[in-house]
């Protein structure tokens, strides 16, 4: 009887409130009709073996699935893990840049801070990484759970059922049009180094001089004030990098659009460094002083070695961006 | 046996039980009564499933349950409803339909000497 008692138990716990009672009786009744009239334990146990696992049963009765993510939405469920993960990291990876350069004090030296962020940065990415898994995992558990519906089939990117269809959205990519996750990642990488590098210039570019340990920064070579009052133009070159950057991951391929969007941000970037580099009180004047010093050149010739190599540097690399974009854009 | 013939087997059987099943119940039987049934006509039945799939049948509504307590032991008898019925009729010509075509399908292969 005991046994019997602990055995319905069993089941019925892991069973919603409302079917219990009844399951238990049938349960009951079934087990006393498999029963022999005189029953020793012995016999209990053989009835009980034939019933199974409690889990099992329980299982049985109750319509949820015993698992997290089904056939349904598992290949939805990864193909979003793997667009989500790279966007967190870099977003995460910017987000900390940032924050240690807006608490930066310039006290410290360049090079603890650095190995700092990376401490710090991996422990974040560790941390993200968790959290972005365990939110995607749990919603779609629940998607799984509060789907009624008997449809079996996996279910597409778009959230509905195959068709044929389906296949036309989907470019066929070849390999030398093909943007790689690397690349765009390593675009976004850049685009938050020289951000910072931008607004934290009076503290990051300048003449470092090593005094015994450690590294000291001793001369800005920019003057931040000047720097700042592009701002705006900055922030827009920032802005439409980050979207450019974005929509190549969505494309996944070089095209003509992309090559236009392109040329059109090197066009601007270059515009506002021009704006920026033959402003004349740009350069700080102890760094000019410093430049001169060590080349022994006029104030005239230092300014305009640094203007002339700042601005063909800077238009060869967008020239180059452009024409690279167009050829693979053109490939096919 | 091996395990791969076992799932196999068991895969094959899965379906058919809902049919066995539900030819039985014809007329009322509670539940050990069924699985006596079953056994009866030589179809083993796993009773951990048994039980859980008549519940399904009757949240399906292929089968009405009543509770008995006219005797010493309550008991819970099913028996299949007008839709079941329906169903019932539908699916057993399916599986006429299908196994006869199975078995040309296999005695072919056997009279050109594949097996």
């Amino acid at each position: 009887m005991e046994l019997i008692e602990i055995y319905i138990q069993e089941v019925t716990r892991r069973l919603p409130e409302k079917i219990r009672e009844d399951i238990a009786l049938e349960l009951r009744s079934t087990i006393a009709d498999m029963l022999p009239d005189n029953y020793q334990e012995a016999d209990v146990k053989k009835v009980l073996e034939k019933l199974g696992s409690p889990v099992a049963l329980a299982n049985g009765y109750r319509d949820r699935p015993m698992h997290l993510i089904g056939p349904r939405y598992y290949d939805i469920y990864v193909t979003l893990l793997k667009m989500i993960f790279p966007i967190a990291i870099i977003v995460s990876l910017i987000s900390l840049i940032a924050e240690y350069m807006i608490g930066y004090s310039g006290e410290k030296a360049v090079l603890p801070v650095v190995l700092d962020i990376i401490g710090i940065g991996i422990w974040r990415l560790f941390e993200m990484a968790i959290q972005v898994f365990f939110w995607l995992t749990a919603v779609f558990a629940l998607i799984e759970r509060m789907d009624n519906g008997k449809e079996q089939q996996p279910l597409t990117a778009s959230l509905k059922k195959w068709t044929p269809d389906d296949l036309k959205h989907i470019s066929y990519i070849p390999k030398n049009k093909a943007i790689t996750k690397f690349e765009v990642f390593g675009a976004l990488l850049w685009t938050a180094i020289w951000a910072t590098l931008y607004f934290y210039a009076n503290q990051l570019v300048g003449v470092y001089e090593g005094n015994g340990e450690r590294l000291e920064f001793v001369i800005p070579a920019l003057n931040q004030e000047v720097l700042l009052h592009y701002w705006i133009l900055v922030v827009i070159v920032i802005g439409s990098e980050i979207a450019l950057s974005l929509y190549k991951l969505i494309k996944g391929q070089w095209t003509n659009r992309i090559a236009i969007a392109n040329t059109l941000l090197q066009v601007f970037a270059t515009i506002v460094f021009l704006l920026i580099v033959l402003n004349p009180n740009v350069i700080n004047s102890d760094f000019i002083t410093y430049l001169m010093d060590l080349f022994h050149i006029t104030a005239g010739k230092v300014k305009a070695w640094i203007v002339c190599i700042g601005i063909i540097g800077f238009i060869v690399s967008a020239a180059i961006s452009v024409y690279d974009g167009f050829r693979k854009a053109k490939k096919s | 046996m091996s395990n791969l013939l076992n799932s196999l087997i068991t895969e094959l059987r899965r379906g058919t039980l809902t049919l066995a099943v539900l030819s039985q119940l014809q007329t009322p039987q509670y539940g050990y009564s069924l699985v006596q049934l079953l056994e009866a006509s030589g179809i083993a039945i796993d009773q951990s499933t048994l039980y859980p799939l008549l519940r399904r049948l009757e949240k399906q509504e292929l089968v009405l349950s009543s509770w008995d307590t006219s005797e010493s032991r309550p008991r819970k008898y099913y028996v299949l409803s007008d839709y079941g019925k329906e169903i019932f009729l539908q699916l057993k010509e399916e599986w006429m339909k299908n196994s006869k075509e199975l078995y040309r399908l296999l005695k072919g292969e056997n009279e050109d000497g594949i097996n």
